[in-house]
């Protein structure tokens, strides 16, 4: 016995070692995108300090101005668009856009989807199935056709988005949620503390919501990206944001017919939606394979 | 016998999928879609001009009749007359189909051709040049936008270089750059998930027993390790075909490409209801006999599989 323990700890020993610079290196190859990330956020909280000047604001006698590292003046870095508007303002407050989207999005969609799949877990009965099913009929709906439907119902503005992908999102969680719960609910502990009188709004909420929580973080980590890129791909397809708001989608759209005449205007947005596409998912990964390997099949 | 009754519940299921999903659309729609406006002159209209168009269109009388109606024609296969083109919504959508049938199929062919042999390749060369290349292309395929992916192909290799249209539908090399922009993002996916299977299996005792007994090494990662990485592919094609359904909506957008979802955005935006009800149709139907066909290909690959898993 003392043996089988000894050699336990030799291995486990042997392993950390074997583990510990691969674990050095991911994390060294995690400060870019975590750096994007960490300028995402800091970019839409402090737009207005950082690109003082109104991204609104047109200059016609200055459009499709090279950006400064171009053979352009310093006064515009990132170039100016077709009519003569600021790209880097625009993309400053675009990140605006987006982190509002995202910061309400993320958190409501994850609270709403998750409670329901606690909910439709628990009581795995009539309700749970009703639930269920609502959910499936809308992982059914054609996503993109009907936030497009919606968009152009309850008409242009970052509250109608907000409220399209909220609706969009949350049957994700409820699914994945559902599907811990429903083994969770065999398990010891819970059935003994259902043995022991506790109530079902109390064991939800000190027992399954606790051990559920770390798939939860890991899903709304993964959304970050998916509800940038939803939201720029609202815009581009003229639902999103009001047409005086400056967001990625919508200067991508705007920019689609200067093509050919001024590479900047198209590249600087889609760039900025790449880079912190790119670095929410590899931070996403990262994330998930730290919290919750068994995760890793989700995609 | 057991098969085709699950078989027939399903179905059941299918259509009553559609019939919410019809539902919700044609609600909402109504609630807040205002077509006579957009048929109309802004000036020099008075309110019984629009009485009569409402009239006309069938969307005067109260939400509950209207309802009542469509069902009624729904159930005998009349789904109405486009509010703004010449025809019936099913004929009109019916037009559409096949050229988005013929993006979605070429996104999948993009997706699969490149997804698995790249996954394969990464797996059986692990930690190698290879390897850190198709994850990269993996990583890439997630992250980057359909949309924009799209356009940087217009720019690069229809505007740049002349070798592929830069929008419209004809012919094959006009279907190219569409798929590739389309089929990517699941690309990448079925690329991660063979990779990650073919890894598990390769280290499995009966890889083992069949290199052991002497096949040579292409047998064994085709006939025995392939198949058995296969399964969990299978499961994720039907949520891919989703993904490509949704995605064909933007990519028709930016290519111009004249099929079910630039229909259906335009219908949406000019509130042609009877239209948009019917392609929503359409699209939830072909979504959910995607679905059926991959459970029903899954039991093939995996006979372990019962019928009653279906």
């Amino acid at each position: 016995m003392s043996e089988r323990i000894a050699e336990t700890v030799v291995e486990t020993r042997w392993r950390w070692r074997l583990r510990r610079p691969r674990r050095m290196r991911r994390s060294l190859l995690l400060l870019p995108p975590l750096t994007i990330m960490l300028m995402f956020f800091v970019f839409g909280i402090f737009a207005d300090i950082i690109a003082p000047g109104d991204p609104g604001d047109t200059n016609v006698l200055n459009k499709l101005a090279r950006p400064a590292f171009d053979g352009g003046t310093s006064e515009s870095l990132l170039g100016t668009d077709h009519i003569g508007r600021d790209i880097w303002t625009r993309i400053v407050h675009g990140a605006r856009v987006s982190l509002i989207v995202v910061a309400i999005v993320v958190p409501g969609a994850a609270l709403f989807g998750s409670t329901i799949g606690v909910i439709a877990g628990w009581r795995s009965g009539k309700l749970g199935q009703l639930l269920m099913r609502y959910v499936d009929v809308q992982l059914a709906l054609p996503a993109v056709i009907f936030a497009v439907l919606l968009g152009a119902a309850l008409g242009a503005s970052i509250w109608n988005v907000v409220l399209i992908l909220l609706f969009w999102t949350w049957a994700g969680y409820a699914r994945l949620v559902r599907a811990e719960v429903l083994s969770l609910k065999e398990r010891e502990f819970v059935i003994a503390s259902l043995a022991a009188g506790g109530s079902g709004f109390w064991i939800m909420r000190k027992q399954l919501l606790p051990n559920v929580f770390n798939t939860i973080i890991v899903i709304m980590t993964l959304q970050v990206p998916v509800v940038i890129v939803a939201e720029a791909s609202l815009s581009f397809l003229g639902v999103g944001a009001p047409v005086e708001q400056a967001t990625w989608g919508r200067m991508i759209t705007e920019a689609r017919n200067y093509l050919t005449q001024a590479w900047w205007v198209m590249w600087m947005p889609g760039l900025a939606l790449m880079l912190v596409a790119l670095s929410g998912n590899l931070v996403g990964d990262w994330l998930r394979d730290l919290l919750d390997p068994r995760l890793r099949n989700l995609g | 016998m057991q098969f085709l009754s699950l078989l027939l519940i399903r179905l059941i299921q299918t259509i009553f999928v559609i019939w919410v999903v019809v539902s919700i659309v044609f609600v909402v729609a109504r609630i807040f879609g205002n077509p006579e406006a957009a048929l109309l002159p802004p000036f020099d209209t008075t309110a019984a001009d629009y009485e009569r168009v409402r009239e006309r269109l069938g969307i005067d009388k109260p939400l509950y009749t209207q309802y009542g109606i469509f069902l009624k024609d729904a159930v005998q296969g009349d789904l109405g007359y486009s509010f703004i083109r010449a025809g019936s919504a099913i004929d009109i959508v019916a037009d559409k189909i096949l050229p988005t049938i013929k993006l979605t199929a070429a996104g999948l062919v993009v997706a699969i051709g490149m997804g698995i042999p790249l996954g394969i390749l990464a797996a059986l060369t692990r930690g190698s040049p290879y390897d850190w290349l198709a994850r990269l292309i993996a990583v890439f395929g997630q992250a980057t936008p359909s949309f924009w992916l799209g356009l940087m192909l217009i720019f690069f290799l229809a505007v740049r270089v002349d070798w592929f249209p830069t929008a419209g539908s004809d012919g094959f090399r006009a279907l190219v750059l569409p798929a590739v922009s389309l089929g990517l993002l699941s690309a990448a996916g079925f690329m991660r998930l063979t990779r990650s299977g073919m890894i598990d299996v390769m280290s499995t005792d009966f890889i083992r027993t069949a290199r052991a007994k002497g096949l040579n090494e292409r047998t064994v990662i085709v006939r025995h390790a392939l198949r058995h990485a296969m399964i969990p592919v299978a499961t994720i094609l039907g949520l891919e075909l989703g993904t490509l359904i949704a995605g064909s909506v933007i990519i028709e957008v930016v290519f111009s490409w004249p099929g079910l979802g630039r229909l259906m955005i335009e219908s949406i935006l000019k509130d042609d209801f009877p239209t948009v009800q019917a392609g929503v149709a359409v699209i939830a139907f072909s979504i959910a006999m995607g679905n059926l066909l991959v459970d029903i290909s899954y039991r093939f690959i995996d006979p372990r599989i019962q019928a009653a898993e279906l």
